[in-house]
């Protein structure tokens, strides 16, 4: 009994000191980039992130059909098989896209680990991209992510914001114009200038450091070892759109950006000041905006960071174009109000709320992976502790100065419902 | 009972020399003789289409193969109203009577019989 308790903390002291691995660009994988972290859970999972999302690609939407084809055939098996096969082992596969990137991601039992990494492997390294997959398989996955994404409202409102502010680059769309002609010819010239080792990192959870570097090492080694792709530089122009929709509660989005990467630990902190969900369930929230928001209306703040720019904003969406106006103009009463400075008490408890936001993020593996693909590629310390210590810094003075900044610039401002009844920016008092 | 294609002795007769030597002379003239080059068919548009594999393989045609094989059938199907074969210049010459459609169609029963495999597949984990 004594010992088997003894064994229990010792584990216990093991699986807390490995708590973070740090990103290792092995030499051997010549650039592929591996971070792992055993929490010591019976389930592993490992993500590929790739540079490869929607501000890299050159035609709109080639960075969505390339998501959709993962998983296809390869030199090694056809996409029956990779499906079969992972079904026996009882795994699970999927992809994901963001702005920056392409995540492909094996979730399994401990000890498959060299059958997922070789699947995830097998698609950077011989995807065959064959044309008629395009058609019957992966286009009408592309046209029903267009589908769903245009059917959601804040869906639609954020894609817009994102183009308003910046353009370019960040600006252009997750989803496929409804009527694109895509061929795989362009697929496999964005795909071949994607997968080079510099823009692979590999992310494992549940799964030890050095048995995920060598399987890596070993499956990643014939990949190109042509450097990182870049995209130009991010930059902030702001804007107003008006988008009719007869589908979903009237939305509005007010925003702003920014390019300065030091203040991101004062956004993250001001979204927590603007959010509106209640700490206790039926309750209403004491965030001062959860007061001011009419019945009937749902109001969230989103802060958006990216490698060289971030978006801040509060997505309203209300029943009636009347509530959507109202709390809009709460929600910029209160950006006002914040860029004054808040007092010492408010903000202890505001970045009280931000720091646990992050931290319990990053206790979620889709969290973790966020958190690190940001920091991954740069090459940034990708502890915790460096996501938190940030929090510490902030002080009432920083805050408020990050805020006025932050709102001088020109607003991000969106509807989508009916726009003939909704506010236009200046009525918000913008 | 023998697949979309039909039987086939070809690969068996290709594989010996000799058997090969024997008989490409006679499928050359046998070919040319059954006539349909003279309706300005190349041999892959004989396949009987009416099956779900076929259909699947003629999806895959690229858009130029689709045209160019509808106006094929409806170019024979005129002459054939006429009763006579089409104009000599017209006819199919033996280098361009090549086996589009078959890739495509052996490519579809590969993955149905991958699909039967994994289907039926017994699993041992060791």
């Amino acid at each position: 009994m004594l010992s088997s308790r003894a064994l229990t903390i010792q584990r216990f002291a093991t699986t807390t000191a490995r708590g973070f691995a740090t990103a290792v660009a092995d030499a051997a994988a010549g650039g592929v980039k591996v971070a792992a972290v055993d929490f010591g859970q019976p389930t592993s999972a490992v993500t590929v992130l790739v540079k490869a999302g929607s501000r890299f690609q050159n035609k709109e939407g080639l960075a969505n059909v390339l998501k959709n084809f993962a998983f296809k055939s390869t030199a090694k098996r056809s996409a029956i098989g990779t499906v079969r096969e992972a079904e026996l082992y009882g795994g699970l596969l999927s992809a994901s896209l963001t702005r920056e990137h392409l995540a492909l991601t094996a979730e399994f039992l401990r000890g498959d680990e060299a059958f997922f990494v070789d699947v995830l492997s097998s698609f950077i390294t011989s995807a065959r991209f064959t044309r008629h997959e395009l058609g019957e398989y992966v286009q009408p996955l592309v046209s029903s992510d267009t589908l769903t994404a245009s059917s959601n409202p804040a869906t639609r409102a954020l894609e817009a914001a994102h183009a308003l502010a910046f353009r370019s680059g960040l600006g252009s769309s997750l989803f496929a114009p409804e009527h694109s002609h895509i061929g795989v010819d362009e697929i496999k010239t964005f795909a071949e200038g994607a997968f080079a080792k510099g823009n692979i990192a590999v992310v494992g959870t549940n799964i030890e450091a050095s048995t995920l570097t060598k399987l890596v090492d070993a499956s990643f080694a014939s990949v190109a070892a042509t450097n990182a792709s870049t995209a130009p530089a991010s930059k902030y122009f702001g804007g107003e759109t008006r988008i009719e929709s007869h589908e979903g509660p009237q939305t509005v989005f007010i925003g702003f950006g920014t390019t300065d990467s030091s203040t991101s630990a004062e956004l993250a902190t001001l979204t927590a000041h603007l959010s509106t969900t209640p700490l206790v369930k039926w309750a209403k929230g004491l965030s001062p905006l959860a007061q001011a928001v009419p019945e009937g209306t749902a109001v969230q703040s989103v802060y958006l960071p990216y490698s060289d720019a971030s978006l801040f904003g509060v997505v309203v969406s209300s029943k009636t174009t009347e509530g959507a106006k109202e709390a809009g103009k709460a929600v910029v009463e209160t950006l006002k109000k914040a860029a004054k400075g808040l007092t010492e008490q408010e903000l202890k408890s505001v970045v009280a709320k931000a720091k646990f936001g992050a931290a319990s993020e990053v206790e979620s593996r889709e969290g973790l992976v966020n958190v690190l693909g940001s920091k991954i590629f740069t090459g940034a310390d990708v502890s915790v502790e460096s996501t938190l210590s940030a929090f510490d810094k902030v002080t009432a003075s920083s805050f408020s100065q990050a805020v006025s900044t932050l709102i001088s610039a020109k607003p991000t401002f969106v509807v989508v419902g009916d726009s003939s009844r909704l506010p236009y920016a200046d009525e918000l008092g913008l | 009972m023998f697949g979309p294609l039909g039987i086939s002795l070809a690969p068996y007769v290709r594989s010996s020399k000799t058997l090969s030597k024997w008989i490409k002379p006679i499928a050359t003239w046998y070919a040319d003789a059954s006539g349909y080059r003279k309706y300005g068919f190349k041999y892959d548009d004989l396949i009987m289409e009416e099956n779900d594999q076929v259909q699947r393989a003629l999806k895959r045609l690229t858009p130029q193969e689709t045209y160019d094989r509808a106006y094929r059938l409806k170019r024979a199907s005129h002459a054939s109203i006429l009763h006579k074969p089409l104009e000599k210049e017209q006819w199919t010459p033996v280098s361009a009577d090549v086996r589009y459609l078959k890739p495509h169609v052996l490519g579809v029963l590969k993955e149905e019989a991958e699909r039967q495999k994994w289907d039926s597949i017994t699993f041992n984990k060791h």
